[in-house]
């Protein structure tokens, strides 16, 4: 048996509820535009093309290179100084042939162009190509459509699942949680100039996830104290549940986005991506599962009673 | 605490089988046999370094090919058996589709009985009219061959890959149409890319008899001997090339040395047996229709081939002109096999009865093998490159040392928070988290999984969430102590109440993970892989052996006070 605390905590989340859930509406409607106008910016995992990283042991500079790349006229090349030091990486969409196969061929044939320069007009400089990706335009369209179904799917097993296991109020206040969390990281990738490709894919999953666990956590522990207060009101309800995690969702969110900042700093290429994600989603993550997913719960529970009154 | 003994049995089992496991990755334990575990981590291409490509395999086209030499043969056969048509043409040669034109009734009577006496389980009848017959392959045939199709260029690819003595190639099908080919730590990728994408080559070559097998080896050795190489040091391709080239001044005119892998060797040196080969043949893979497994009047198998027109004519002059000799079929320069020619065979239909005094199994896989190089040097599936991702050694090296040292620090940081704010139940946090970290790379090297770059990224998640858990157990066990309850009642209370939020937690991702297991692709995968595996290890270290810990302490020692 608990003692019952007719207060409901420091903080009234709900009350401001309505302020924090406008401004999330705002952001994520933004974002949707944002992205709609300004298109995102897919990798060559999603489009197809290709990617070389270079390192040279003597110094080269990126006019040299990107100088020699251009002489072979391969369409629009991109060169990009990586990481320090003499590290470059290679960019090219490849010139479209009439049909897929063509593509491939031109592709491959481009490939092989680039890295013969490479080879042997920078023979003296020591270069080591350290990367590869070559993607073909039919793998390209495959894999963003499986990354799109993957994350729809996602989301419908995550709504099923709240709604079994919680209650059926529960489950779009969640699944809208993921989604905002979801289009403003994706917004946030594309004004920082990051490239989509899979390894994104991955990254925006794990904040999903991330988000997903303080969410879910929030709701169970709303769901506990539901039953204990009838008499007060969802809202009440709401407010001290949020308020009673608030330690624990402030040291949980605080580690994991030191760890993540950690990994962020030292790690570079996929990693640093994902490791980007997860600190972008652990502050939206857990924002969102107090200001967006426990809101929407109550606009559910309020409908809920218009509905039983009517 | 009920059962706290067997729990604390299955606990310290639980964690001394992850040391078993992990250990083979940090310490070489070499041939010592006493040590059960010796698998070590498998780490992905973007980390070891290596050559990722996928092939697009024109599967039907090669369909397309086999219709229209469908086509060919059953014109021919028609003229044989006189049965009337006046056209037969492909519709959709994809799908096997031919529409036979007749003149009249009677001569589509004729056709109708001749399809069902030579093509029933070939061809369907899909549609006819008075004068003309449609039919087409039956589904199964159709997938069963796409299948084969398949099968023979991921078996023509292994052929090839074997000569570069890659430790671990793997060699997949993928989807309906694809092969994925991985092979870790390839450095030659241009030659590999060059070899996978040349077609087979099959040819018929006649036996030599002008030397006997003691001098043909006799020179073999010779020439290995003067040159200083051998099939050991040289792959396979150039090693023939080399060994011809010595030997030419003293080999018969137009003949060649090939060599077939014996039958139970399990690599071509291991067991390589060298055969005296006729260039002068000129009958190859253009000369064949298809060659499939069959089976004799007393049910063995065996191997029947389908020549083409032409194909048929030389096939029946060469085996007319060398009965009670060998004919060596050979696929890319290696013999698969050297049947004795009994009879000249005319027709263009023939059989290859393998060798009696063997189980059926070890025939009937001699039979397949063989079918299979003949159908790959027949019908060579054209293969397209269609993503390819190469990763140096060395950047594979400094991505997973910098991924490390963040980590480290990560966790340094976590282990310092942990103890300072929780205290001694810090202290069993930071415990749980090495316990969950170590069995989940101990579940990855018993399973045979491969860790990948994003595997990593799911692993600092995984630990995320493991986080997560001690801080709501620890939470919940100050807020039951805030209540005024005893050490022991909030400790059961604070892993009881914490628990129904770990779990749904733990189930939702375990879902989200299996969708994206199901529909990711590549590194995707790679990710769910260890986000799944994190789960089940977090519930095992920082729920259930933690919670064993604290029991220990509270009830086994009879600690009374443990801050938290």
């Amino acid at each position: 048996m608990t003692i019952k605390n007719d207060s409901f905590g420091r903080f009234d989340f709900v009350g401001k509820a309505w302020l924090f859930g406008g401004i999330s509406l705002i952001l994520t409607i933004a974002s949707l535009i944002y992205l709609a106008v300004n298109g995102i910016n897919y990798g060559i995992d999603f489009k197809g093309g290709t990617e070389i990283q270079v390192k040279f042991a003597q110094s080269v500079t990126i006019e040299d290179l990107r100088k020699s790349i251009d002489d072979l006229k391969l369409g629009e090349v991109g060169v990009q100084s990586f990481g320090e030091g003499n590290e470059y990486i290679v960019r090219f969409q490849g010139r479209t042939g009439k049909t897929d196969k063509e593509t491939n061929e031109i592709l491959n044939s481009d490939l092989g162009k680039i890295r013969n320069v490479i080879t042997t007009q920078f023979a003296s400089q020591g270069p080591d190509i350290r990367r590869v990706d070559t993607v073909g335009p039919q793998v390209g369209a495959e894999l963003k459509r499986n990354g799109v179904l993957a994350v729809f799917y996602c989301l419908l097993v995550i709504l099923i699942y709240v709604a079994l296991r919680f209650d059926y109020k529960f489950a779009p206040g969640a699944v809208l949680c993921l989604f905002h969390d979801a289009v403003i990281t994706l917004a946030v990738f594309v004004a920082v100039g990051k490239e989509v490709n899979v390894a994104i894919l991955a990254a925006i999953m794990t904040l999903i996830g991330f988000s997903l666990n303080d969410t879910i956590v929030v709701f169970d522990r709303i769901r506990e104290t539901e039953g204990h207060y009838h008499d007060k009101g969802f809202g009440f309800v709401i407010n001290r549940s949020i308020n009673e995690m608030l330690v624990r969702t402030l040291i949980t969110s605080g580690t994991t986005f030191v760890s993540a900042i950690c990994l962020y700093i030292f790690a570079d290429g996929t990693v640093e991506d994902i490791a980007f994600a997860m600190c972008v989603g652990i502050f939206f993550g857990t924002y969102s599962s107090i200001y967006v997913a426990a809101p929407l719960v109550l606009l559910m529970e309020k409908l809920n009673l218009k509905k039983a009154r009517a | 605490m009920e059962g706290l003994r067997w729990r604390s049995i299955l606990a310290a089992l639980g964690v001394a089988a992850a040391i078993v496991w992990v250990l083979p990755n940090v310490v070489n334990f070499g041939e010592k046999a006493w040590w059960p575990s010796k698998q070590k981590l498998n780490y992905g291409l973007d980390i070891q370094g290596g050559l990722h490509l996928v092939m697009g395999v024109d599967v039907d086209g090669v369909v397309s090919e086999s219709t229209h030499r469908l086509i060919t043969s059953m014109k021919a056969d028609m003229q044989k058996e006189n049965v009337a048509v006046k056209d037969v043409k492909s519709v959709n040669p994809n799908l096997g589709e031919v529409t036979i034109d007749v003149n009249d009734a009677a001569g589509k009577a004729a056709v109708e009985k001749f399809l069902a006496d030579k093509y029933s389980t070939v061809l369907q009848v899909m549609s006819s009219t008075d004068t003309s017959i449609t039919t087409r392959y039956f589904d199964a045939y159709l997938n069963d061959y796409k299948n084969r199709v398949i099968q023979q260029a991921i078996e023509t690819i292994r052929n090839r890959i074997d000569e570069f003595g890659v430790a671990e190639p793997s060699i997949s099908q993928q989807g309906a149409n694809r092969i994925l080919i991985q092979l870790p730590g390839m450095e030659d990728a241009e030659k590999a890319k060059q070899l996978i994408n040349t077609t087979a080559k099959l040819d018929f070559m006649i036996v030599s008899n002008e030397k006997s097998p003691q001098e043909l080896q006799a020179m073999i050795a010779e020439a290995e001997k003067a040159g200083n190489y051998s099939m050991t040091t040289m792959k396979y391709s150039d090693y023939v090339t080399k060994l011809n080239a010595d030997l030419a001044s003293k080999l018969p005119a137009k003949s060649v040395v090939y060599f077939e892998k014996s039958a139970n060797a399990t690599t071509m040196e291991a067991g390589a047996i060298p055969f005296l080969l006729k260039t002068d043949t000129d009958l190859g893979g253009d000369s064949l229709d298809d060659a499939f497994v069959g089976y004799d009047q007393y049910g063995a198998p065996q191997v029947s081939l389908h020549f083409n027109s032409a194909g048929s004519n030389k096939f029946a002059d060469l085996t007319g002109n060398n009965v009670n000799r060998q004919m060596a079929i050979v696929l890319d320069k290696v013999v698969k096999s050297a049947p004795s020619i009994r009879d000249r065979i005319a027709g263009g239909q023939a059989v290859i009865t393998l060798g009696g005094g063997r189980d059926r199994n070890g025939m009937m896989e001699e039979a397949k093998m063989i079918s299979t190089a003949l159908r790959a040097g027949a019908l060579p599936a054209s293969l397209e490159q269609l993503e390819e991702r190469r990763v140096g050694p060395t950047l594979g090296a400094d991505a997973i040392d910098k991924a490390k040292l963040g980590s480290y620090v990560g966790a340094a940081i976590i282990v310092i928070f942990m103890l300072a704010y929780y205290k001694a139940m810090g202290a069993v946090a930071s415990l749980s988290l090495g316990i969950n970290v170590l069995a989940l790379f101990a579940l990855m090297t018993s399973m045979g999984f491969t860790l990948t770059l994003p595997g990593i990224a799911g692993i600092a998640l995984t630990v995320g969430f493991a986080v997560d858990a001690n801080v709501l157990i620890n939470e919940r066990i100050k807020e039951e102590l805030r209540l005024g309850h005893g050490l022991n009642v909030a400790v059961k209370e604070g892993y009881h109440r914490a628990m129904s939020a770990i779990i749904d937690a733990n189930v939702t991702t375990a879902a989200t993970a299996v969708v994206l297991l199901y529909f990711g692709t590549g590194p995707v995968r790679g990710f769910a892989v260890t986000l799944l595996i994190g789960i089940v290890t977090s519930m095992f270290a920082n729920v259930f052996v933690s919670k064993v810990i604290v029991d220990l302490l509270v009830h086994k020692f009879k600690v009374k006070k443990l801050a938290v």
